[in-house]
C-alpha cells in the first residue's frame, strides 16, 4: 500500500489539476456559481426546519432546529456530493482511462477534493448560525479535526469501492442514489440519535456515518466531548474498510481499460 | 537505458460479451446457476485475439512506424507500451517516461477555455505546472490560437482541437513519445508543422513510436517500420523495404 501512496504523490499535480477542473466545470454556466455549494445544505435546512422543526416538532434537544439540522447536513452533504460525483468518475472519464496511464484513484479523489472545498464554503453559514442563534462554543469543538479526518477517510473508502464496482456493473449507477437516500434516514440528520430505541442502538451505531455525524453535532452545537472508546472502534472499522476498498480498487484497476 | 521498449511473446485477448457492459442480474444468475448445477465457470465468452505472440525490441533513440490494416493490433501495442492495459501472457518492458498523443480530444474538456485546457492536458500528460508555465508561450505560438485562448473549446473546430492537443504534446519532454494517427485532422500547413516537430524529436535521443496510415509521413520520420497483420508482426525493417513490401501485398490483395 505504501507503493500506491508513493505513486499517488508523484501524480499530485494531476490530482490538483483535476480538482480544479471539477470545480470549474461544475459551476460553469450556472448563474449562482459557487453559491451552489452553500445553497444545497442551506435549502435542505430550510425545508427540514419547516417540516420537521415546525410541523412535526422533532425534538432538537434544546437547540434551535435550524442549527441542529445544519450541523448534520454539513458533513452529510460532503458525503453525498462526493458519492454522487465521484462514484461515476471512472466511467465518465473512459476516454482518459483507455488512452493515458496514471493511477486511476486520482479521479474519485478529485471529486472528493472538490466536495471538501464545498464543505469549507458551507462552513461559513455554520459559523454565521452560531452567532445568529447565540449558541455557545467550547474547547470540545477541536474534536471536529479527528472526526473530520475519519469522515474524509470513510468517504474516500466508499468512493474507491463504488467507483471501481460501477465499471463492472453499470446497474450500480441506479442503485447508488437510492442507497444514498436510504442512508440519510439511517443517519441522525433529521432527528437526534437519542431517539433510537436502546436495543437498536448497537446495530445503529455500527453505521460509521451515524456515529461520525452524531459526534460532529455533539462536539459543535452541544459542546459535548465524544465517546472516545466508540470513536476509536469506528476509526478501526473505517481503516479496515479503507484498506479493503483500496486493495479492491487496485485489483480491478488493471482491467479498467479493457472492460470500460 | 531509458527509452527502450521490449515485447516478448506478448498475447492480448479481449472478451466480447453479448452485452457491452455486464449486467448485475446476469452475473448473479450465472453464479447461482453454477452453485445449483455444481458446474465450473463456463467458458462460452467470445474472445478476440488482438495480439498473437508479438516480440520486438526498440532501442533508445529509434523512431519506429507501425502500419497495418484496421484491427491489426497497432493501437493495442501503444496501449500496452503506455501501461493502460496489460498482456495476457508474455512480457512488456518499457524504460523511461512516456508521452502519448493517442486520440483527438481525450483529456481536453469542452467547457474549459483553451488556456485552462493547456494546463489540464499538460497535467494529464504528466507535466509539472512550473514546466507548463515556462513553455506556455511556445505552446500558444505553435498552436496559433492566441486569439481563442479564453474561449471555451467547445466553440473550437475539430482542427483547432487537434492543434491545441498536439501543441501541448509537442512541448512535453518524454523519453518515449507515442503517436496514434492524429495528423488526419488539421490543415496541410499545420500537418507539415507537426511532422517537422516529430522529425526534430526523432533526430534527438528520444524514442518515437508512430502509428499511421500515411506512408509518406512514416517514410519521412521513421528509422524502422513494422507491419502488423491480424495480431502478428509480419515484418520489421528499413522503411523503404518494408513499405514497398506492404504496398506489394496490398496491391496483390486488391487485384485478387
Amino acid at each position: 500500500m505504501s507503493k500506491w501512496f508513493k505513486e499517488l504523490l508523484l501524480f499530485k499535480e494531476l490530482l490538483f489539476a483535476l480538482i480544479l477542473r471539477e470545480i470549474k466545470v461544475r459551476y460553469k454556466q450556472t448563474a449562482l456559481g459557487a453559491l451552489w455549494a452553500i445553497m444545497q445544505p442551506l435549502s435542505l435546512m430550510l425545508i427540514f426546519t419547516i417540516i420537521f422543526g415546525f410541523f412535526l416538532k422533532v425534538d432538537s434537544q434544546g437547540i434551535p432546529y435550524p442549527i441542529f439540522s445544519y450541523s448534520a447536513l454539513l458533513p452529510w452533504t460532503f458525503f453525498s456530493t462526493s458519492i454522487s460525483f465521484g462514484s461515476l468518475s471512472i466511467v465518465n472519464n473512459s476516454n482518459l482511462i483507455t488512452k493515458i496511464y496514471f493511477p486511476r484513484e486520482v479521479l474519485p479523489l478529485a471529486s472528493l477534493g472538490a466536495a471538501a472545498l464545498d464543505f469549507f464554503i458551507a462552513c461559513l453559514i455554520f459559523i454565521a448560525l452560531f452567532f445568529i442563534f447565540r449558541v455557545p462554543i467550547s474547547v470540545n469543538i477541536l474534536y471536529v479535526l479527528p472526526i473530520g479526518f475519519l469522515m474524509f477517510i470513510l468517504t474516500a473508502a466508499t468512493l474507491l469501492f463504488l467507483s471501481a464496482l460501477v465499471v463492472i456493473w453499470r446497474d450500480l449507477k441506479f442503485v447508488i442514489p437510492l442507497f444514498t437516500q436510504i442512508l440519510m434516514f439511517a443517519t441522525p440528520v433529521i432527528y437526534p440519535i437519542e431517539k433510537i430505541p436502546q436495543n437498536f442502538k448497537f446495530v445503529y451505531k455500527l453505521n460509521p456515518l451515524a456515529t461520525l455525524i452524531s459526534d460532529f453535532r455533539d462536539v459543535t452545537v452541544f459542546s459535548k466531548s465524544p465517546d472516545l472508546k466508540n470513536l476509536l472502534l469506528i476509526g478501526l472499522i473505517i481503516l479496515i474498510f479503507f484498506i479493503v476498498s483500496y486493495t479492491l480498487f487496485k485489483k480491478i484497476e488493471r482491467r479498467f481499460a479493457d472492460i470500460i | 537505458m531509458s527509452g527502450s521498449i521490449e515485447f516478448s511473446k506478448v498475447r492480448k485477448t479481449y472478451s466480447i460479451s453479448r452485452y457491452k457492459y455486464k449486467r448485475l442480474s446476469e452475473d448473479f444468475g450465472q453464479i447461482i446457476g453454477r452453485i445449483l448445477t455444481r458446474k465450473k465457470r463456463s467458458l462460452q465468452k467470445e474472445k478476440l485475439e488482438a495480439l498473437k505472440g508479438v516480440s520486438f525490441k526498440i532501442d533508445p533513440g529509434e523512431s519506429v512506424g507501425i502500419i497495418g490494416k484496421n484491427g491489426a493490433g497497432k493501437s493495442t501495442i501503444l496501449k500496452l507500451i503506455s501501461k493502460v492495459t496489460f498482456p495476457n501472457s508474455g512480457s512488456v518492458a518499457v524504460d523511461g517516461k512516456i508521452g502519448a498523443f493517442i486520440e483527438l480530444g481525450a483529456g481536453l474538456h469542452p467547457e474549459l477555455s483553451g488556456r485552462e485546457n493547456i494546463y489540464l492536458y499538460g497535467a494529464i500528460l504528466g507535466m509539472k505546472r512550473k514546466e507548463i508555465n515556462e513553455k506556455f508561450g511556445d505552446i500558444v505560438n505553435f498552436s496559433e490560437l492566441e486569439k481563442f485562448l479564453d474561449t471555451p473549446i467547445k466553440r473550437y473546430s475539430s482542427g483547432m482541437y487537434a492543434r491545441l492537443g498536439f501543441s501541448v504534446v509537442a512541448f512535453m519532454n518524454p523519453d518515449i513519445l507515442l503517436i496514434d494517427e492524429v495528423l488526419a485532422v488539421g490543415d496541410k500547413g499545420f500537418q507539415e508543422k507537426c511532422l517537422k516537430k516529430m522529425k526534430g524529436f526523432s533526430r534527438g535521443s528520444k524514442t518515437l513510436v508512430f502509428v499511421s496510415h500515411n506512408l509518406e509521413a512514416i517514410k519521412y520520420i521513421c528509422t524502422r517500420v513494422m507491419i502488423m497483420d491480424k495480431g502478428r508482426l509480419k515484418k520489421m525493417g528499413k522503411p523503404k523495404d518494408v513499405i514497398k513490401e506492404y504496398l506489394d501485398i496490398y496491391s496483390q490483395k486488391s487485384l485478387e
